[in-house]
Order: C-alpha cells, then structure tokens, then sequence
C-alpha cells in the first residue's frame, strides 16, 4: 500500500525537478520560439557545460555552483562559433537542411566527448546536496532545492531580459518580424547571432546542475534534445513561462508513474503525453491557436 | 549519366566486390554491414529525399524488426524467412503509431518524434526483460534455413559469401521497390510534398496519406534488413538494435551520396562504410563517428547535392 506521505513527497520531488527540467529546455525553447530553428545539438552545448564543472571540481576543487559562469560560457561559445561557421551560411535555406546541420554538430560533440573523456558517466558529487530539508513530514534534499531555484531564476530572468530590456524587445521584433525589424534600424543578423549563442548559454547553464542531480556522460545529449523538444511543445512554442508548468506537469507524471507503476515507465510517460499533446492540441498548453 | 547507369554500376561492383576481395571473411563481414546500410539508406532517403520528411530515429524500425523476428523464431518456433516478413509488418505497424500523430504538423515535428520513439522503444527493450531478456540481450539467434536450389545448397551458417550475396539481393529489391514507387503515381505526389507541402494540398494531393505511404514503405524496408541483421550475427541486445547508428549512419549515406538520386544513398553506405574501417578507426578509435559529424556540416553547408547529385541525371 502507497502511503499518502509518498505520494505527497513524489510529488513535490516532481515538481520540483519540473523546474529544472524547464531550465534544461530553455535554451532550446528559446532558438526554437525566435529563430524557428531546432537546435539538434542542444543536449551537447548543455553536457558541455556538466563537462566544464565536473572537471573544475575534479582538477581544482572548484564548487560547482561557482563554475556556473564558466560552464555557460564555454557551452556559449561552442554555440557562438558553430553559429557562424556553419548555420549562418545556410541560415536562409530550407528548415530541414539547419535541422540537419545541428544534428550533425551534436554527432561530432557528442563524438568528441567520447574520443576525450571516455563514455564514463560522471557524477558532480557534492556531499551538501545531501543535506534534508524537513518541510512537515516530507523531506527534500538543499540539492534538489538549490538547483529548483536556480533554474527557476534561470527561466524567469530570460522572460524578464526579453521584455524588459532594449535587447530583449529587439529580438522579439525580429522574431515577429524580420523585415520590419530591419527597417526599424535592427542589425538582424546580429540579433540572430546574439540569440543562437545565448541558446548555448542557457544550456551551459543547465549542465552542472544536471551534472549534480544526476550525471553526464556522451549519449546523455540526445536525450536531453528529445526532453527539451517535447517540453517544448508541451508548453506551446514561444512561451518561456509556460515551460515551468510544463516542466512541473512532466515532473510530477514521472514521479506518480515512478511510484505507481515502476521505474522503467518513467520515460514512457513523457513520450505518451508528447503524442496526445500532437494529437489533441498541437498548439501545446499555452501556445497561440494556430 | 543516367540513374539506371549508375544503378548498374553500382550493383556490378556490389556482384564482383567479393572476387576482388578474394572472398576475405573480415573484409566480407564489413561489406555485409555496408550493405544492409546501403538499403536501409535507400528506405530513409525515400522518406527524406523523396518526400521530404526527414527522420532521425530509423533505429526504431530497424530495432523493431530485429527483435520481433528473432522473437518470433526463439520463442515461437517460427521459420525465420517468415519471420522476417512478420517483423517487417511489424515495422509497419510502428510506422502508423508514430506517423498517425506526427503527420498531422509540419516541419521539425515528424524528425524529433521519431527520434523520441527510437529512445522510448530502446528503453522498453530493456525493461521489458520478461520477453527480450533486457540488457542482457538474445543470444543464439538461429541463422536463415539452408536453401536448396536444385543440387544446389546455400547455407547461411557457416558461409559469409552467400550472407553478402542475400543482402545484396535485399538491397537491390529495395533499390526497385523504390524505383517503381518513385516513378508511379504515388511517387509523384510524393515529389509534390517535398516541392511544396501547400500547392500540393491546392491541386488535390493528399498531403497526410502520401507522407503515411513513404514511411510505410520505408519503416517495412527498414524493419526487414533488422531482421536480416539479427539471422545474420545472432545476437542481439536494446544498445546494438537500437543503436543511434542506424538512425545516424543513413543520414551521412544519403547526404553524401546525393539526396536528389535513388541509387546514391547506397554509394554512400559502401563509401562512408569503406572510410569509416580503413581511415577514421585509425585516427581515433573510440570516438571516430565524430567524422560523420563534419562529413554531414559540411556536405550540408558547401556540397548540399552531395558528392553524385550533380553527376546523376534522371
């Protein structure tokens, strides 16, 4: 029998790994909503960034919150150059030829971390993550917690810089209307440059934390690519908010399905929610009806 | 030169490929692998190049038909030729699943589910360990029967020669079924998708069945040369069914060969197979596939054709 205490405390663990399962999707979220390109290499730029951090900490004993920076970027800057050495040139092209073109950039990274670092899974392991948080009768760990916040500052921090700042408004004209935009005395290429590279950043971001919860390894990207793309549209594309609800609903489907069914269904759940979304309403939970 | 030259040549070489190599078992064994890529290449490419769909999870039909005709021999006493066309229907049937959803929305949605499905699939395998023993895997998959043609026996045990010959054959019927299809009715609505989904729509195409039929008649390719995989090395786990390879390589095959031919996505595969053994395990051993990254960026980028596209006629 399933006590309620579990229940509630799966579900809080649920969501409060739905926000960081916001976080990892943002980056993605975010080219895909401005610059209608999926970024097939987004899992790579974010375990790039757990890369970063797992070798600070091994090398210097560096904590791996303060290596946050540098993981985003580093991660930023495999963006940045893959942006303008290949994507730019093709920028104008059919979609599937940049869909394509990032895939094969995560084949190569991903290939890369293979050929240096071995298909070992590395673990950031920090032993304050440990540490319980009595909230009532249920516990959660400062981790789990910790990196909810972060992710949490992370998602909202982007909504914020978009509408708030002069930056930010002159990417959402150019997303809406690129010829306007350059009308308007916005340099668009620049803006499409800015916004692939804070892509990378934003999954660098990611990838310590991801690091800390779990692990990173070579293969991890992939996975993380497909869990981004499908919180994605979850959440109906352009809309960054709605990635936390999506990531929280997510979350806690995988924590209940964990629970009550087993283990092994935990990835089921997700890819069955991503084929009823297709099917019932493709515009995603907060999308514009197209 | 026209396709059907091409296409001659190509299946030459393939036919006198093992004279050359004076019927060498290791040699042999890569060309096995190229070749069963070779047609799953062409299947993808009907999906990608002719249609227009681009996909990046054929490691799921692939899987599919591995596992479901060595179950269908080990635990039902199946014949494995027949075996091979029930998994390949098999295929199918993951087709419809998939594609039912996916179809109905245009660009990048079909791509990443697929590859969504090609993960959910690998993880079933390995935790469904009632029915495919999980990541342990199958072992002693039996081979295809021994064929008797006249006073002739082809065993498909011991002999490499006549294992290479079959997945020539295979190919080869893949490459015609394609042909055909390109060149009927279907196979130009299919070129209508891919020119412009809309303006097909406009002058009566149906948009959603014809994506349906190219992946259809991909995932039953597909599938079939799984099965053919699994008889011809007897063993199987989810990582090597599944392996993102065959979601990868026939991507590299077809763009290097040339999306806009039938035959030069095969060319690919028996060229990316050959630089892949002789040159990149050289440079880097574990990590070499990060070759087909930069043989994709820039074929993409500065030789979209491919390295056949321009030099094909149709």
């Amino acid at each position: 029998m399933i006590s309620t205490s579990t229940i509630i405390q799966s579900i809080l663990s649920g969501l409060l790994e739905g926000g960081n399962y916001a976080l990892f999707s943002l980056g993605l979220a975010f080219v895909f909503g401005i610059m209608q390109i999926i970024n097939m290499a987004h899992g790579e730029f974010l375990v790039l960034g757990g890369y970063v951090a797992y070798w600070m900490l091994v090398g210097w004993g560096v904590n791996p919150l303060l290596a946050l920076p540098l993981a985003a970027l580093i991660a930023g800057a495999a963006s940045f150059l893959s942006y303008r050495f290949f994507i730019e040139r093709i920028r104008t092209t059919v979609e599937l030829n940049t869909l394509i073109l990032t895939f094969g950039i995560g084949i190569f990274l991903s290939n890369l971390y293979l050929q240096l670092w071995s298909a070992d899974i590395r673990n950031i392991s920090v032993h304050w993550m440990e540490n319980p948080i009595q909230l009532g009768g249920i516990y959660i760990s400062l981790g789990e917690m910790v990196t909810f916040l972060i992710s949490f500052t992370g998602v909202i921090g982007l909504h914020l810089f978009l509408r708030r700042t002069k930056i930010g408004k002159a990417i959402r004209v150019t997303a809406i209307d690129r010829q306007s935009a350059a009308l308007s005395g916005i340099n668009v290429e620049r803006v499409d440059l800015l916004a692939f590279s804070m892509g990378g950043i934003l999954a660098g971001l990611g990838g310590p934390l991801l690091g800390m919860l779990s692990f990173v390894s070579p293969g991890t990207g992939i996975a993380i690519t497909v869990k981004a793309f499908i919180l994605t549209v979850l959440a109906g594309v352009g809309s960054i908010p709605g990635l936390i609800v999506a990531g929280m609903i997510l979350g806690v489907g995988e924590a209940l399905t964990v629970t009550f069914v087993s283990s092994s269904f935990r990835e089921l759940f997700g890819f069955a929610l991503f084929l009823v979304i297709l099917l019932v309403r493709p515009s995603g939970l907060f999308g514009k009806r197209g | 030169m026209r396709e059907k030259t091409v296409a001659l040549i190509t299946f030459g070489f393939v036919l006198l490929l093992p004279l050359v190599l004076s019927f060498n078992p290791y040699y042999l064994s890569i060309f096995i692998t190229a070749l069963i890529l070779g047609a799953v290449a062409l299947a993808w490419n009907l999906l990608a190049g002719v249609c227009g769909q681009v996909s990046f999870g054929h490691a799921a039909f692939f899987g599919i038909g591995a596992y479901a005709s060595s179950l269908l021999v080990l635990k039902a006493g199946w014949n494995p030729f027949a075996a091979m066309i029930l998994a390949a229907c098999l295929g199918v049937l993951g087709a419809l699943i998939i594609g039912i959803p996916a179809f109905r929305l245009r660009g990048p949605y079909f791509a990443l589910s697929i590859l969504g499905f090609a993960e959910v699939l690998k993880l079933l395998t390995l935790n469904w360990t009632g029915l495919t023993e999980g990541s342990q895997g199958l072992f002693n998959i039996p081979s295809l029967p021994a064929l008797r043609i006249g006073s002739l026996t082809l065993d498909f045990y011991v002999s490499r020669a006549t294992n290479y010959y079959l997945a020539a054959l295979l190919m080869l019927a893949v490459y015609l079924a394609i042909y055909f299809l390109r060149y009927s009715r279907q196979g130009l609505a299919m070129s209508a998708v891919h020119g412009d989904e809309e303006t097909a729509a406009g002058i009566g195409v149906p948009v959603f069945r014809t994506k349906m039929l190219a992946l259809i008649v991909s995932a039953f390719c597909t599938s079939l040369m799984g099965a053919f995989y699994a008889h011809y090395v007897h063993f199987l786990n989810p990582d090597s069914a599944f392996d993102g390879s065959w979601s990868v390589m026939p991507i590299v095959a077809s763009l290097f060969g040339g999306m806009s031919t039938l035959i030069g996505p095969s060319i690919g595969a028996l060229l990316i197979t050959g630089l892949d053994e002789f040159i990149f395990k050289k440079f880097f051993e574990t990590g070499h596939k990060l070759f087909f990254g930069i043989l994709l960026a820039v074929v993409i980028v500065w030789a979209p054709k491919g390295l056949f596209g321009k030099t094909i006629k149709k």
